[in-house]
């Protein structure tokens, strides 16, 4: 057990930067996630914390000792690899104990750790076969009973459920959380997938293009998130992020989104000094949860729009509404709309909750304003 | 566009398989791969006479004259031992030598690599001829000329091209996750490589191995010219035995089955590692 540090981690393939100036601070016994479209470069830091790849500069340090340049054997580290990692010649037995052989302990000490293990996942009947005989979701639980079954300092795991159909995927979501805080050995794990992340995680690290966009709680990606690509890659549906104007009102300032205007919060203006942005091309996000729908256009839901697409998902409703060429995805209970129109088509109303509305910058996609009603966690990200 | 007719229905039955046409084919091919060799095994047991007579004879009482001749009074025994002796050694070098070569180009990435790989193919394009008098040459000099050492070096040179080439398509397959999963257990690289990659990788050294043995085994161009009397493989002595100035058809039948014999047993033991290796060697993820 132990916290781990990285500083200025980068690595290049060639001329092709991977990574680049990764930072961050990871506490004892902490979940932590590397989330990020495919192709961003979370494997390749996974792997140079394992020692796999060698950084080309930076430092890591797991429980304060300089490893970065250190073989994998020398680090004390517990792996699951994307596709299992399996010896398919070995029972899981063998799989299991294999960490343990290596290290020289005696037949006894490994039966009972092994028994151990495969009691904690569930596996004990499955001990005997071969990993060719277990379905995907056995292979799953012996990857991660041969990482668990190590004491190591720092476990790593790479996209382990991704070959996991969706159930199996919700229920090793609450489990492999429930082992994490149990064991309490500092686990960095690996997900293209937002929800995992997010339902998992205590810290999420927000990955693009080999660079951190964000390291931050959850709470606090979802709500404060430092870039347009970090808002609409978490939250499903994704946040609508529509191109606007910005300009003054009749007594208020408006974001112009072509076909319709936007009232905005004036103490929310004040606030972030958006009164300065007067006629900026700027882009406006909100969360589909955050647009309320209505039947008629009017005091409480100002803009009119068509129903584009209706899709109910049991509790919920989305309906895609369209005015002009702008579309906007909503999330309603199913309760609430129960009584508008279903068919495309249909004229409906809709209201933004000027609470919830953030501005991003269109050239670096920074957040400009993050909305009245969100609110920072309280300082504990070092990076 | 094609139309499709609308008015045909499903049968009552799902359709039946009618393969019995294959079989057909397959014992036309085995008949004219198998008889030439049984007429070549038969004519082993004849005697002299019935052998170079001009009708075949189907029909005749079996001798061990030939098989007698070729053992006690040419001892050709010896040349069976140089034969297995060369074959094995040179097996076993140039797949074991051949192993790391292609190791190292399936999994590292160096400058060349590339160029190394085709390289090493472009030594199996030519033909042996060409090479025949330089060889003896360097043999001579460095008096390597009718001993068995000189051979095994040159039949390890010789297959070591198609052993890395086989291997590495085959060291490719084979998921480096394996490896790494090892080393981050705690081994070294060379742990990781005997304790999981090797067992892996047995079906297919194993048939390669199997190829560049018949290879050896059989090879007769070099082994005809490098050797003459001490290292003199069975391929060289046959010819020697059994063609003179005219040829004696049993003692080259008797000679045939004494030289595939050993490679029918071999590949027949082998087999069955081989097929038990393959299918537990499936990857199923
Ligand atoms: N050995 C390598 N040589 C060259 N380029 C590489 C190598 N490994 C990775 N890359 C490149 O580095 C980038 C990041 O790869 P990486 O595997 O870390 O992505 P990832 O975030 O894990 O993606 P995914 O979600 O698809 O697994 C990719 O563009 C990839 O092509
Ligand atoms: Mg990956």
């Amino acid at each position: 057990m132990a916290d781990l540090q990285i500083a200025g981690l980068m690595k290049q393939f060639g001329g092709f930067t991977a990574v680049n100036d990764v930072n961050i601070t990871v506490h004892d016994g902490e979940f932590v996630f590397l989330l990020g479209p495919s192709g961003c470069g979370k494997t390749t830091t996974l792997r140079m914390i394992a020692g796999l790849e060698m950084p080309t500069s930076g430092r890591i340090e797991i429980a304060g000792r300089n490893v970065t340049f250190l073989r994998p054997r020398h680090r004390n580290i517990g792996m699951v690899f994307q596709d299992y990692g399996l010896y398919r010649h070995m029972t899981v037995f063998g799989n299991i104990a294999y960490p343990l052989e290596v290290r020289g302990l005696d037949k006894r000490a490994i039966a009972d750790k092994v028994g151990a293990v495969a009691k904690t996942m569930q596996i004990t009947d499955a001990l005997q076969k071969k990993p060719d005989q277990l379905s995907a979701g056995q292979l799953q639980r012996v990857a991660i009973a041969r990482m668990l079954v190590r004491d190591a300092d720092v476990f790593l795991m790479d996209e382990p459920m991704s070959h996991l159909d969706a159930q199996l995927r919700g229920q090793m979501r609450a489990e492999l959380r429930h082992i994490q805080k149990t064991v309490g050995v500092t686990t960095i794990f690996v997900t293209h997938d937002q929800l995992e992340a997010m339902t998992m995680a205590d810290r999420i690290i927000v990955m693009k293009d080999g660079r951190m966009l964000q390291f931050a709680t959850p709470r606090e990606i979802f709500e404060r998130p430092a870039t347009e690509f970090v808002a609409s890659f978490v939250g499903e549906p994704q946040m609508n992020i529509l191109d606007c104007t910005l300009r003054r009102g009749d007594g208020a300032m408006l974001a112009d989104c072509g076909p319709f205007a936007v009232t905005l919060d004036a103490g929310w203006v004040r606030a972030n000094g958006l009164a300065k942005r007067d006629g900026q091309k700027l882009r406006l996000g909100i969360r589909p949860e955050h647009v309320s729908v209505g039947r008629d256009a009017g005091e409480t839901h100002p803009v009119a729009t068509e129903l584009y697409s209706f899709e109910p998902t049991g509790a919920e409703n989305l309906y895609v509404l369209r005015s002009g060429s702008v579309q906007v995805t909503t999330r309603t209970s199913t309760t609430e709309t129960a009584h508008l129109g279903k068919t495309e088509g249909t004229r409906l109303a809709m209201r933004f909750d000027p609470n919830w509305i953030y501005l991003f910058d269109p050239d670096d996609g920074r957040t400009i304003a993050y909305a009245a009603a969100s609110r920072p966690d309280a300082a504990e990200d070092a990076a | 566009m094609a139309t499709i007719d609308t008015t045909i229905t499903s049968p009552d039955a799902p359709p039946v398989q009618r393969n019995g046409w294959v079989y057909a084919v397959i014992i036309a091919v085995c008949v004219v791969n198998f008889l030439p060799y049984l007429w070549v095994v038969m004519t082993g047991f004849m005697d002299g006479a019935a052998a170079a007579s001009r009708a075949p004879q189907w029909i005749f009482t079996p001798t061990l004259d030939a098989f007698r001749y070729l053992i006690f009074e040419k001892g050709i025994m010896s040349n069976f031992m140089n034969s297995l002796i060369v074959a094995l050694c040179s097996t076993f070098f140039s797949v074991t030598i051949g192993m790391f070569c292609a190791y190292a180009l399936a999994r590292y990435d160096f400058i060349g690599r590339d160029d190394v790989s085709f390289w090493v193919l472009t030594n199996r394009m030519m033909p042996p001829v060409a090479v025949l008098i330089p060889i003896f040459v360097i043999f001579q000099t460095l008096k390597l000329l009718d001993t068995l050492p000189g051979l095994i070096l040159l039949y390890t040179a010789m297959q070591l091209p198609f052993v890395v080439w086989m291997l590495t398509g085959y060291f490719r397959d084979i998921p480096r996750r394996y490896e790494e999963s090892a080393m981050v257990d705690g081994d070294t690289w060379f742990q990781a490589f005997r304790k999981v990659t090797l067992p892996l990788m047995m079906p297919s050294i194993t048939a390669t191995a199997i190829f560049v043995m018949i290879l050896s085994w059989n090879e007769f161009a070099f082994a005809t010219f490098l050797t003459s009397t001490n290292a003199k493989t069975m391929p060289p002595a046959i010819m020697a035995y059994s063609i003179g100035a005219d040829i004696e058809w049993n003692v080259l039948g008797a000679a045939v089955v004494l030289i595939t014999a050993p490679l029918i047993l071999f590949v027949l033991v082998m087999q069955r590692q081989l097929i038990s290796g393959l299918s537990q060697g499936v990857v199923k993820k």
